[in-house]
C-alpha cells in the first residue's frame, strides 16, 4: 500500500508542472500580447510538431548527437578523473589545464570549430563532448580523492595490482560521486546541444526553435520550448532512477547541477 | 622545502598549458593549419592586447558585463531568499521542492526565443536568462547550507533570548555563508558563459556578438580575441570572489 503521503510526494513534480502551465495560461491571458500564446494553444500545437516528419527527424538527430558526445565524453572523462583522484602528478599536470579551460564557454566554440570541421554532426558531436567532460572529470577526480586509503590498503596487501585496484576498489568507492556528475553532465549535454544548434542553424531541434521564432509561428516557438523541456526533465528522472539502481548502498544525494555550457 | 614543492607542481602544471600552445604554432608553422583558419598564438595575443586598449571593444565588455552583473545579482538575491524561506519553513519548501525539481533540469537557453518576443532584444531578455541560469545552483546550495546548520547552534541562540528573525541574520545566514559562496561561484561562471551564449545567438553588441560578427566575415583572429577576453573574464571574477569568500569566511576552520 501507498500512503497518502508518499503519494503526495510522488505526484508534487507533476502537480508542479500543472501549477506552472496555470499560471502561465493567467499570464498570457492577463497580458494580451501578441507574441504570448496561452499554454493550452502552445500544448495544441506540439502535435504537430511531432507528427512532421521533417522535425521528428531533427529531433532524432539531435538526440543521437547528443548521446553519442555524452557517450564517448562519459568514457574518456571517468578514467582521467580517477586517474586524477589517486595520482598526485596526474592531478598537477592536468588541473592547471581544466582550470582554465572551465570558463570558457563550450558552445561559443562552434564558430571556430566550424571553420575547420564544417557545419555537419563532427562540430555538434565535439561540442557536446566538451561541454559533458569537465563536470564528470570533475566529479570523478572528487570522488577518487576521497576513497579510503585503508580498503587500498588491504586490498594492495591482497594482491591487486594497482590498475585492478583502480577498477575493483577506487570505481565502485567513487560511483556516486560519477554518477552525480553524469547527471550533471547529461543536464549540460542537453543544454549544449540546443545551443550549438541556434548558433549553427542547420538542423535539430534548436533550429526549428528559431526558424519558428523567424517566421512569426509563436505557437510553435512555446511548443518547442515544452518539447525541449519535457526532455530534459525525463532524462533527468531516467537517469535518477538508473543512479538510483547502481547506488542502491549510497545515501541518496543533494546534488547541486552546474549546468554551465 | 614545501614553497619548493609547491612551485614543482606549478611549474608541472604549466607544462600541458605550455604544450597546448607549442601545439598550436607547431600546427600552423609546419603548416598543417593555413593561417586563415588557425592563426598563430602570437598574432592573436598581439590583436588581443591591441584590441583591449580600443574604445569600440572596450564598449563590447561593458555591454557584456552590464548584463553578466544585473543578472548574476538578481539571481543571487532571489537564490539567497528562497533558499533559506525554503530551509526555514516547511510550507514554503513543499511548494519551491517540486517547482525546482522541475525547472531545475529544464534546459534553460530553450527560453531564450520567449524572453526575446516578451522582452525585445535589448538587455531585458538577456539579464533574464542569465538570471534564470544562474538560480539555481545558488538556491540549491543555499537550502542544503541552510537546512544543515546544527540545530544546536540555534537552540544557544534562542536560549540567548535572540529573536526568532535575528536568528536568520545573525545564526543561520553565516552558518550556511560557505555554501551560499561555493553555489556562487558556480553561478557567476555559468553568468559568463550564458551572457555569451545570449549574445552569440542574437544581440547587437557585447562579447558575444563581436566573435559571431568575426565569424560571419571570416577573420579568424578576431575570433579567438572575444573568446579568449570572456574565459579571462571568467578567470578574473572567479579570482575576485575566491578573495571575497576568503575573506567573509575568516575564521571558518576551514575555508
Amino acid at each position: 500500500m501507498i500512503s497518502p503521503a508518499t503519494m503526495v510526494k510522488r505526484a508534487a513534480p507533476v502537480l508542479a508542472c500543472i501549477g506552472l502551465l496555470a499560471i502561465w495560461q493567467i499570464a498570457s491571458l492577463a497580458l494580451k500580447h501578441d507574441s504570448f500564446p496561452t499554454a493550452l494553444e502552445a500544448i495544441r500545437a506540439i502535435p504537430d510538431i511531432l507528427g512532421d516528419k521533417e522535425s521528428l527527424i531533427n529531433i532524432l538527430a539531435s538526440l543521437r548527437r547528443m548521446a553519442i558526445g555524452f557517450g564517448i565524453a562519459v568514457l574518456v572523462s571517468i578514467p582521467l578523473g580517477l586517474l586524477m583522484g589517486r595520482s598526485r602528478a596526474v592531478a598537477a599536470f592536468f588541473n592547471p589545464l581544466l582550470m582554465v579551460i572551465y570558463p570558457v564557454p563550450k558552445a561559443a566554440l562552434m564558430p571556430i570549430i566550424m571553420l575547420w570541421l564544417g557545419v555537419g554532426d563532427i562540430t555538434k558531436t565535439l561540442v557536446i563532448f566538451l561541454g559533458v567532460s569537465l563536470p564528470v572529470i570533475y566529479h570523478s577526480f572528487e570522488g577518487a580523492k576521497a576513497v579510503e586509503e585503508k580498503m587500498l590498503w588491504s586490498s594492495a596487501a591482497m594482491g591487486l595490482s594497482s590498475a585492478q585496484r583502480l577498477v575493483r576498489i577506487v570505481l565502485p568507492a567513487a560511483l556516486p560521486e560519477i554518477l552525480t556528475g553524469c547527471r550533471t553532465g547529461l543536464v549540460l549535454a542537453l543544454i549544449t546541444m540546443i545551443t550549438s544548434e541556434m548558433i549553427a542553424r542547420q538542423s535539430g531541434a534548436g533550429n526549428i526553435l528559431f526558424n519558428a521564432l523567424d517566421m512569426g509561428q509563436y505557437d510553435t516557438v512555446y511548443a518547442m520550448i515544452i518539447i525541449v523541456g519535457a526532455m530534459g526533465i525525463c532524462l533527468d528522472a531516467v537517469f535518477e532512477r538508473v543512479r538510483a539502481r547502481l547506488v542502491r548502498w549510497s545515501e541518496p544525494q543533494f546534488d547541486i547541477p552546474l549546468s554551465f555550457s | 622545502m614545501i614553497s619548493r614543492v609547491i612551485s614543482a607542481n606549478v611549474l608541472f602544471g604549466l607544462a600541458p598549458i605550455a604544450l597546448v600552445i607549442a601545439l598550436w604554432q607547431g600546427l600552423v608553422s609546419f603548416g598543417f593549419a593555413p593561417t586563415v583558419l588557425l592563426p598563430p598564438p602570437g598574432v592573436v595575443f598581439s590583436r588581443l592586447l591591441q584590441q583591449l586598449v580600443t574604445w569600440t571593444f572596450q564598449l563590447e565588455i561593458a555591454a557584456t558585463l552590464i548584463r553578466l552583473f544585473a543578472g548574476f545579482a538578481i539571481a543571487v538575491v532571489l537564490g539567497v531568499s528562497i533558499g533559506i524561506a525554503a530551509a526555514a519553513s516547511p510550507a514554503i519548501n513543499a511548494v519551491v521542492r517540486p517547482i525546482v525539481r522541475v525547472l531545475a533540469p529544464l534546459p534553460k537557453v530553450a527560453l531564450y526565443p520567449a524572453l526575446l518576443l516578451l522582452l525585445g532584444f535589448g538587455h531585458g531578455s538577456k539579464i533574464t536568462l542569465v538570471t534564470a541560469d544562474a538560480l539555481f545552483p545558488i538556491l540549491l546550495s543555499t537550502y542544503y547550507g541552510a537546512s544543515m546548520v546544527e540545530q544546536k547552534l540555534i537552540w544557544s541562540a534562542m536560549a540567548a533570548g535572540t529573536p526568532r528573525h535575528e536568528i536568520l541574520f545573525k545564526v543561520v545566514l553565516p552558518a550556511a555563508m560557505p555554501s551560499i559562496l561555493t553555489g556562487c561561484r558556480i553561478g557567476l561562471v555559468i553568468s559568463c558563459i550564458v551572457v555569451f551564449l545570449a549574445e552569440m545567438i542574437t544581440s547587437t553588441d557585447g562579447l558575444g556578438h563581436a566573435l559571431v560578427t568575426a565569424a560571419r566575415t571570416f577573420q579568424a583572429v578576431d575570433m579567438f580575441v572575444p573568446l579568449i577576453t570572456i574565459s579571462l573574464l571568467g578567470l578574473i571574477l572567479n579570482a575576485l570572489l575566491g578573495a571575497l569568500r576568503s575573506y567573509l569566511l575568516r575564521g571558518f576552520p576551514e575555508a
